[in-house]
Order: C-alpha cells, then structure tokens, then sequence
C-alpha cells in the first residue's frame, strides 16, 4: 500500500496512521521502507563538519530535490572515527541552526540615531561601508610612528572574528585586513 | 593538542581540569569512557561537581584561580618522591641545564622584575653557554643552579599546608590525584591532561598550562600515546583561525608580526630566527625565513620580499604586545580612539569580559559592520539595555551569512586535523558565503582606491585576490591550493625539478628566496597537487600499529605533516625502541620509522625530540615567558585575599591591569568567588543556539548556581529569581541551588563559590536574562591578554 | 525475538543528544519552556517531547550521585496500553512482529487518553494538548525497518544507549552489570518484560519516579498509583 507524504507526516507526530495495517501483529517493515524511502527521496547526501566546539564531528545532511531543496535531515556521520555517528545536543540539533525563520534575508543598516534596522541590497551595503572603509583608512594612515619608524598602518579600525569561518577564509580574510594596514586583528582565540 | 581525540582512550590516567569536557566536548567522552573501560582512572578538579565529575573516580573540589597552588603541589611530591621518569626528564628535558647566575627568585618576584614599567628583564633568567653557543648542562644533577634543583627549590615550598589552604582542596583529595597522577611517570604508562577556558581565562593562564606541561615532562607524559597536553578547543575552527593568524601578534604559521624597529625585510627575519649551535638540536624555527618568504609570496606575489615587507603594518617595538589585544582595544574604543568596527563572526557585547564596556565603547565608533547568522546583541547594541539609539551615533550595517554547511571549505579540529566540508543545501535567502561577502566588500574598496587613489594604496592594489576566485566567485578550493603553496617558478631540489605553477609537496620544499607560495606553512603538504585535499580524505586503513592506537592517518589530514601525535620522537630511547611498547606511537625498524609520522627524521638517537624548541629540550624552565620561568601561585586579581600563603606578591605582577578597572580585593560588598561556563545545549554567547528551540527548551534562561548554605543565609529558595552584582555590572537569573556547589576555606576563612552560564543576552529569549560578561573583569594575561573571566568576585541577592 | 534496547545509565552523562535526536529525526516542536531550578527541561514528557533526559542529585550512603535518565516508552513484551486503547478501538495500538515495537496509530484519536496513560506501568503516554491524539516513542519504527538504529542510539556518544536483537542486548545488559557491580555494588537492572532495558549504578529510585514498575497491582491501585506511592519526589 503507497504511503502518502501526509501519511509520514503522521509518523513524525509520533503516532502511525493504522490506515496501512490491517490488525494487531503484523509486520510493519513494508509499509516502513516506503515511509524511510519517503524520507530520504531525491535527497542528496553531503557530509559536514559540526559548527561547534572543535572535536570535529562529522554529519551527514540530507538535502531535498537533489539538492536544490533545504536540508531534511542532519545527522552523525556513522563513518566517522571521532564520533562514530554520534552527536550532543547542539550537533543533533545543527538543522535547526541552518533551517531557521529568525535568519535576516538581505543586509541591514542602522543609520546614526536610528530606532530601528532598515533593509538594504547588498550592492548598497557594499559600497556605502567601502566609502567609510576607505575615508577611515585615509584619514588615519600612519607611514611613520611617533619614533620615526615605518607603520604602514592604520590604528583606528579593528577587526574581530572569527573562529567560525572556514580556514580558506580566515586566511583570506587577515590578508584583507593586513593589506588594509590593520594591526587591531583580534578574534575567539584572545579570549 | 599534541595529542588526538581518539587517543584519550589508550590514557592510563586522565586529568580533567580547567575544562568540564561532558558538557563541552561531549564527544570527546566517548574516549574518554572509553579509556575508563580499559582500566584508566579518571580525575576531575574543578570548582563544582558537573556531568564530568559524576564519571571520575578521583575529584577534587579547588577553588577557582588557585590552579597553580594546585599543581605545584603536585610537582613538588612527585619531586620530593622521586616519581618521575628519570630517562625521560634527564634526555628530553631541560632539567640538567645550569641557568646564569644572574636568576634569582624572592618573595613571589624573578630576577629583572622593573617595577615601575612592571616588566621583567628576560636576560636575567638566561641558560649558561659553553663555548660552542650550547646550553652548560648537568647531567649529575649536582650544580645547585641546575633546572631541576632550581625546580625543586621553587616548588618545595608547595606543602600539602600551602596548598590546602589556597585551593580549598582537602589533604585527601590531594594526596588522592597526586598519587593516582603521579603513577603514569613510568616508561610504559602514561597520563593526560585535558583543560581549556578554566585554565586560560585566568591572570596566570599560560602559567597554568606551563605547570601541567612540567608535570606532563617530568613524568614523561609527552609525545607519547594516551598523553600530551591537551587543549579543548572550544570553536570548531579556533585552531584554524589562529593557525591562519586572526591575532594581533602572529601571521599566518605562527610567525611574529614585524615591529617598527625592523627597517629592512631580513631584521625581521633575522629577529624572528632562533639559532642552536646545538648539533643534535633541530631547531625547526631556524626554516622561518622559508616560511615567512613564502607567505609574502602568497599574499604579494609580484612584489620583492622586501617590498612586500614594506606593505605590512608594524606594531611599536616600543609598547608591549598586550597595548595590541583586545582588552585594549576596547579601552581604547571607550575612550573614542577607534572608529570603525568589523565584527565577523563574533558578539564582542556578550562574549568579552566587562560586556558593558564594550557596548558602551561600540556607541563611540563611527561605524560597526557585523557578519552573522542572527540578528544578535552586538548588532543591535545601540538598541540594548540602557541604551538610547537617538544619542548613538554609530551607523551599523548587518550581513547575514550562510550557515557551515551551506558552503564548503575545511575547518580544523583540536587534533590539528584539517577536515573539508561539503555543502548541502544553497545558502537560504540567498545570502552569502563569508568569502563571498569579504572578497565583494575588498574588491569595491580596491576599485576606489584605483579610480580615486587614496592613502598608500600599494598592499591594497598588489593584494594577490586572483588566487582567490574562481568564475567571479570566491572560491575556497582554490584558496586552498594557495595556503599549501604552489611554486612561482621552476625550481630544482635534491635533484628533483619542480614546475612552475605546482603544488610544493611538503614545507620541507619551501624556499627562503621568493620561488615558493605558502599561505601557511603548516599547512603545506595538506594539498600536494591542484586537485588532491588531503583533508578529503575518507579512509579508515590504518597499519596494526596504527589501529592499536585508534590512529587513522588516512582519514583527512593533520598538521605538521599528517603527524598525529607532536613530539612522537619523545616515545623512544635513543635506539628507537618505544617506551611503551604495548601502544608505541613509533618504532624503529629494519632501518625505518614505522608508525606515526616521526618528529625531526633521522636516525634515532641523533636528535633532540621536542624540535619547536630551540635548544631540542622540553621546558621545565621557560625563559621566554612574560611572568617567569617556573609557575608561581598568585591570586586572581579579584579574590577574597588580601594577602595568600606564597609571598607578599598578591597577584601576577605584570599582569595587563587598567588603572581604571574596578575591582573587589576582599570586599564584603561582592563576598562570593564567581565564575562562568557553559552548558552542552548552547554555546559561546548563544548567539546561535538560542535561536534554536530544540536547544532553548532544555536551557531557556540564564541560572546562578549555588549551594543550600547560602542559599538559606541569604533567603533564596531553588528555582527563585536572584540578582548577581559586581563591581562592573548586574545579572538578573534564576537561583539554582544545589549540593554540586560547596564553599572553601581558603586560608582558614569560609568563602561560597558561585557560577552562571554565559550564553544568554537580551536580543532573545525576552526573558532569558543576560551576559555573565555583565560581571567579569577587563583584567588580562600578560603574555595572550586573555581576561581573568573564570575568576572574580560577585554579590548574590533575592531579586 | 524481536529488537531491544539496553540503556546503561552508568554511562549517561546527560548530553541530551537523545532528547534532541528524537525531535530532529521527527520534526517534533520545541516547548516554551523556563528554568525553575532544574537543568530537567522541557519538565516532562509531553506530547512534542517523547524522550526526556531526567536529572536528579541524590546523597546516597552521603555521597553525591548527579543521575540522569533517559526516559521513554519502554516498548513493554506485553504491553497494558494497547489492551486498555484496544478496548476503545481495536486498531489503535499495534505491535510490530518483526521488531516488537509498540505503536500509536492515528485510531489512538478513539481511545480514552487518561485511561491509556494510566494503564502504562512507567507513565509515558501523553495527550495532546487540544486533541484527542496520545503520543509516545515508536521506537523509530521507520528506522528500525531500514535497517538503521534508533535516533536517540544513533546519536549516543558514550555507549549508554544500545540498540539490537533482544538476544543480544539481553547479553550485553547481563555483562555490564558484572563489570558495574565492581564498582557500584548496588547496581542493578530495570524491568525485564519491557524492550527498553535499563542498568542503574544505584537503587532506581533514586532515578526517577518511574524508572521501574512495581509487580502488578493486586488491590484497586493502579500501576501508576503504586509507584507514585513508592517514589521519592523527583528533585533537580
């Protein structure tokens, strides 16, 4: 008997709908293999690593329309020998961290003496911090210090962060901040 | 750490302090039970009893900020008895180096100490040379100013008295883990040590890590399987981020920032070199001109050394290093100096000490820009509590990211392994990945600069982005390729030519002339072709040597080299024969390495093991520190001393303090020790996980521990709303009493133990309260700046 | 012989991996929620939340424990909760052959909800809150078909959740209570007619007031009530 999708979704409320059983003592397994096939149809499987603390579990996510969806399922990565499949609470509940209504969909920007956000585009936000990058930058470029010795820097604006970004971006992002003439480059580490 | 997750299960013993590893590497539990079911006993020394402490055989009760007293303690009776591995200690340490006679150690104070400056003259603690440049040593251990007499002097004065009466530990429980410890200082057993934020956030936080890393020496606990000092990283790419330098004082590959005082490209090179006369020394630091040539390379690659140089910002020779981190820079932003803000990834208005502080000195930058998931508290600062958003001036602009796993690019573990992430779904909203926002925001600022010039415009323009893209977008696999290191040219080494335009194999093949690109030579060898991540890796073969270990070499990849565990080299006699050979990390046989990849090469017996180290020796005695070469006890800088057991010296002195920090020194006004930590359901300021109701549900709001004793004294009842105040500011939380919590004496006067959590803050849950970083202290580490947060003093009330 | 599960509490340390998995996997929601002095959250069982981690801190011969329990249906041999449902309506609680899990069907609508929550010896069932629907673990029945371990087993980081042939989990349960003897001399295993077995360091009740089932009530008190008579208050 087909399983429908509203059917599963009946199993996830955690009582199965008995519209596929017939009476007591029967095998569920048929009428299960569609549901899980249910689960996982046209999803793509890609691994991750958990976001959190830094024992680098990693997980499976499940991801609708072959991949074109949002994920449907996070789990650990049974594979994997640090964790072997298994998750704290915050690993078990990564999908949360992804699928998730409070997340902003477009830039925003508070203007000086503003009560409130207001939403932008990001080509506006783009420029408008470049221009205020690159004034603060030239307004407060140093050649040479109080002592007469080469800085090539700029003491006034300061970046923080960040332990959470990829390792490929962490570097490109010092680079950014180094050839800008940063010398305040701080993140988690230093606290 | 030096050591891997896995590997805390091939542990003898494993001490837990400074960390609560059940509740904030819960995975790692699963060796660390596993590790129990073969026969380990487990230890926990921590301030309350937590889900770590309800699995250890061995805990021990210890006041917060009295970590040093604690495991002085334990140098000096593994000393006093003679537990350590002699081999070991007399081979691979210091500890028959015979120091200069100019160090002195008085009444908590080293030679050098500059009181006025609070600075120490380093020289002071010098080793003696002989002749050849090569430190005097003392193998008979007769030389009174031997390190391991000078040792024994030091901590000797670290009776189980003293001890007690600073940690508030009892005798038994003492004696207990010293003794259950100190039993892994033989050849074939071995201990380890698992700590983290207990232990850093601390004025003595690199002391601490200094003392158990003396312990671990002595005992012959390092390099070697189900050992090591373990550090609990605590953000999935902390390791990552500070081996790619995001940190005032390093760049990429753990080379020192150039100061002012270097005209030339070859003084910094020269300054930042160590040189050993030592023939059996190592001295892997002497490759630092390879690796500070390549990464120049990799940032300006067609620029000269010299000129790429000359595009680096300098810090002051002249000012300490502390003036650069970020206690300062907060001062500094409070007192209007800064002006513009990126904040990536990160919520400095709850998660950095003296929270308050910090919000108000973000109403004093022109602008902030915040890289985020979530709306959070630092965005919305001028919004918060107390604040009126029409007299802040700041402009704020918010850009919302994707989340880790709808990008890709690798992240690396606390076990130094580089892990790759695939990505699942496409970023939601459309938003962006972080290198796709940077390299956007980088390249709208380079095109200003090249349409209306500007202030030195040179590193701006040179920057080498082209690395860094792929079809107009960023691209991590390529940036990738960039961080092992491809080379600029063809190049011969050994006989072997290497074209131009390909990956360098390993940084043994780094040049020091410009011909080589290294974004961060740790990482070279990760990726020793275009197309070939190591860090991809998904294969589980190991060799029966390997697999008795639960190493899995071929499982993604860790630096240095794949190695796995660091100063492997330390697990042999000079014949290469494993000290214990029933799990040998590696071997000597039939004329090679077998096993892990082994530290420094050769033969055996022809090298030092611990190869970082200039002179090839683990340091007992740590001259290159800021506040001493041996661990010394002082109290935190808010205690409720006035005066301690070990000398007239109350605190750490060069620790970072601002003349204008409140603080509460034995003040009946804040009478309660305070700390803070975390809970398994949120993490860091929660930024992230209280916007996830799965996780909210189980910790909705901030709580205040506290035992049933003060509870009482005070009227509070389990479950009723408190008030905590310090000298900086307020919490609002919930009262949770419990027997988990008891008081100390502490030099015979009774004093509670407080603690909250520091994941709450105002922007959600409504009710959920806010920081604990409202109460803590902008009091700093004199060599990192890390804040004293796990120590300070408090109030607690009926709210 | 059906599937079992072997929960050693020895090995628990509360990481609530289980309580999240189970919802993850199920897409339950999360409960509004706030601390009133215990870390146990959501408070109970309910019918969003079917697996609760629940915490207690005893003194035990003067010694502090911090326990913790894994609480869900049991997936009972013989289970009170199908032949009171059943009364109602015959299809509204089923037993799978293969695996033996007990499982609500959208028919539990017809039963009478209290009545199904006090026939369960361990006090599990829970309604919903403006329906007529009972809810309780289904022992990841679409899993377990596919040859996949339960949520909550799967997610388990220390061994304390162990799922498998009732052979085997009988095997594993009867070992590790030799190896845990050694150490907590009062340790002892839970109910034996049930799927889901339990091995405590120290006297159950110390776990929670529904940690075991008393023998069957031969007097007018329900299972139910016999615990709750039996139990200490659950605390923290």
């Amino acid at each position: 008997m087909p399983v429908s999708r509203r059917t599963f979704l009946k199993f996830t409320a955690g009582a199965v709908s008995c519209s596929a059983f017939t009476g007591l003592g029967i095998s569920l397994a048929p009428a299960m293999a569609q549901a899980e096939i249910l689960k996982f149809q046209k999803t793509t499987i890609t691994t991750t690593v958990c976001c959190y603390c830094a024992v680098g579990c990693g997980l499976l996510v499940h991801t609708a329309d072959e991949g074109k969806g949002r994920s449907v399922n996070v789990e650990g990565d049974p594979d994997h020998p640090v964790n072997e499949g298994a998750l704290c609470a915050k690993g078990a509940a990564m999908r949360q961290m992804a699928e998730n209504k409070a997340r902003p969909p477009k830039p925003m920007y508070r203007a000086a003496g503003a009560k409130e956000w207001k939403e932008v585009e990001w080509d506006w936000a783009y420029a408008e911090i470049a221009k205020r990058v690159k004034a603060e930058r030239d307004a407060s470029f140093t050649l040479k210090n109080s002592k007469g010795e080469t800085v090539n820097r700029t003491e006034t604006m300061v970046s923080l962060g960040s332990a959470a970004l990829d390792n490929e971006e962490c570097w490109s992002y010092q680079a950014i901040q180094r050839a800008l003439g940063l010398v305040h480059i701080e993140h988690q580490a230093r606290i | 750490m030096t050591n891997y997750w896995e590997d805390i299960s091939n542990s003898d013993c494993v001490l837990m302090m400074g960390c609560n590893p059940a509740e904030n590497h819960p995975i790692s539990f699963k060796w660390v039970l596993r590790a129990k079911d073969k026969g380990a006993t487990l230890i926990h020394v921590d301030p309350r009893f937590t889900r770590t402490t309800g699995h250890c055989q061995l805990s021990a009760h210890l006041r917060s900020g009295s970590d040093i007293a604690f495991i002085g303690g334990m140098i000096n009776y593994i000393l006093a008895n003679k537990l350590f591995f002699a081999d070991y200690m007399r081979e691979y340490t210091n500890a028959s180096f015979v120091v200069g006679s100019k160090f002195s150690f008085k009444d908590g104070l080293f030679s050098g100490f500059d009181a006025k400056k609070k600075v120490y003259d380093k020289s002071t603690w010098a080793f003696e040379m002989d002749a050849n440049g090569v430190p005097v040593r003392d193998d008979s251990f007769k030389n009174p100013r031997c390190v391991l007499n000078l040792l024994q002097k030091h901590f000797e004065r670290y009776t189980l008295d003293a001890v007690t009466a600073a940690t508030g530990t009892s005798k038994e429980d003492l004696l207990a883990v010293y003794k259950a410890f100190a039993s892994t200082g033989t050849a074939e057993r071995s201990g380890t040590i698992m700590y983290a934020m207990g232990y850093t956030q601390k004025t003595v936080g690199v002391q601490n890590i200094r003392s158990m890393s003396i312990v671990q020496l002595l005992l012959g606990n390092i390099g070697v399987a189900g050992g090591g000092v373990n550090a609990l990283r605590g953000e999935s790419n902390v390791q990552g981020s500070t081996d790619q330098g995001l940190l005032a004082n390093i760049l990429p590959g753990y080379i020192d920032v150039p100061k002012s005082s270097f005209a030339k490209y070859e003084d910094w090179v020269k300054a930042s070199t160590p040189v050993s006369k030592d023939p059996k020394s190592v001295n892997w630091w002497g490759n630092k001109p390879k690796y500070i040539a390549s990464l120049l390379k990799s940032m300006y690659p067609e620029a000269t050394l010299e000129e790429a140089f000359q595009m680096l910002p300098k810090v002051d020779a002249h000012r300490k290093m502390t003036d650069y981190f970020w206690l300062n820079i907060f001062e500094r932003m409070h007192k209007g100096e800064m002006k513009g803000l990126f904040a990536w990834g990160m919520n400095p208005a709850c998660g950095g000490a003296n929270a308050q502080k910090n919000r108000e000195a973000m109403g004093k930058l022109k602008w902030l820009v915040n890289v985020n998931l979530y709306e959070n508290e630092t965005s919305s600062f001028w919004k918060g509590p107390g604040m009126k958003p029409e007299s802040i001036k700041t402009e704020v602009f918010f850009l919302p990211c994707a989340a880790s796993y709808e990008k890709e690019g690798s992240v690396t573990n606390s076990s130094r392994v580089v892990q790759w992430r695939y990505r699942g779904p496409h970023p939601l909203n459309n938003v962006k990945p972080d290198g796709d926002i940077m390299l956007e925001l980088f390249k709208e600022i380079r095109g200003m600069y090249e349409k209306d010039g500007g202030a030195y415009p040179d590193p701006i323009k040179a920057l080498n982005i082209a690395d860094w893209e792929e079809h107009n977008e960023y691209s991590p696999r390529k940036v990738a390729r960039l961080l092992n290191g491809y080379f600029l040219k063809d190049v011969t080494i050994n006989g072997t030519t290497y074209t131009k335009g390909q990956q360098v194999p390993s940084f043994a093949m780094l040049q020091a002339d410009g011909s080589t690109t290294s974004g961060c030579w740790v990482l070279c060898g990760m990726q020793p072709a275009a197309d070939k991540h190591l860090g991809m890796r998904r294969d589980k073969t190991a060799t029966e040597m390997q697999a008795n270990l639960s190493m899995t070499p071929n499982w993604a990849w860790a630096w240095p080299v794949n190695r796995r565990i660091i100063y492997n080299r330390a697990s042999v006699d000079a014949t290469g024969k494993p000290f214990a050979p029933q799990k040998a990390v590696i071997a000597w046989k039939d004329g090679k390495w077998v096993g892990d990849v082994v530290d420094g090469g050769g033969d055996p017996g022809t090298k030092h093991p611990f190869i970082m180290q200039t002179h090839g020796m683990g340091a007992l005695f740590g001259p290159g520190r800021e506040d001493g070469p041996f661990p010394e006890h002082y109290e935190p800088m808010e205690s409720p001393l006035k005066k301690h057991g070990f000398s007239n010296q109350r605190v750490n002195p060069v620790a970072y303090l601002l003349p204008t920090e409140k603080l509460a020194i034995a003040d009946a006004k804040f009478p309660h020790i305070c700390t803070t930590y975390r809970v398994t359901e949120h993490w860091q300021t929660g930024l992230m996980t209280r916007r996830q109701e799965w996780l909210l549900e189980a910790e909705p709001e901030v709580f205040c521990e506290m035992n049933p004793a003060l509870a009482k004294s005070i009227g509070i009842n389990n479950g009723d709303r408190v008030l905590l105040s310090s000298p900086r500011g307020e919490v609002n939380a919930v009262a949770m009493v419990t027997e988990r919590i008891q008081s100390f004496t502490i030099m015979g006067k009774e004093v509670h133990q407080i603690g909250l959590p520091w994941h709450y803050g105002w922007v959600t849950p409504n009710f959920g309260g806010d920081s604990a970083n409202l109460l803590t202290s902008s009091v700093g580490e004199p060599n990192t700046g890390i804040p004293e947060t796990k120590a300070f003093m408090a109030n607690v009330r009926k709210a | 012989m059906g599937k079992m599960m072997f929960i050693d509490l020895t090995r628990c340390t509360a990481c609530r991996g289980c309580q999240v998995a189970c919802k993850q996997w199920k897409s339950l929601p999360g409960e509004a929620t706030r601390n009133t002095g215990t870390h146990q959250n959501p408070p109970d069982l309910s019918f969003n939340t079917l697996k609760l981690v629940r915490f207690s801190e005893p003194k035990v011969d003067g010694k502090l424990h911090w326990l913790f329990f894994p609480d869900a249906c049991r997936h009972c041999l013989e289970p009170p909760c199908m032949g009171q449902a059943n009364l109602d309506d015959e299809g509204a609680v089923i037993q799978d052959e293969a695996t033996g899990a007990v499982i609500f069907t959208d028919k539990i609508a017809n039963a009478d909800a209290e009545a199904v929550r006090t026939a369960c010896p361990y006090d599990i069932p829970r309604p919903e809150k403006d329906g007529k629907m009972s809810s309780k673990c289904d022992f990841c029945i679409d899993r377990i078909s596919n040859g996949m371990k339960p949520s909550c087993v799967h997610v388990c980081p220390t061994g304390c959740m162990n799922f498998g042939t009732e052979e085997e989990m009988r095997a594993l349960a009867k070992t590790r209570l030799e190896e845990v003897k050694k150490h907590y001399p009062q340790a002892t295993l839970g109910n034996d007619d049930v799927r889901v077995m339990y091995l405590f360091a120290v006297d159950p009740k110390n776990y929670s007031y529904n940690a075991v089932a008393e023998a069957a009530p031969t007097g007018p008190m329900t299972r139910r009530e016999v615990f709750a008579s039996l139990a200490g208050k659950p605390k923290a």
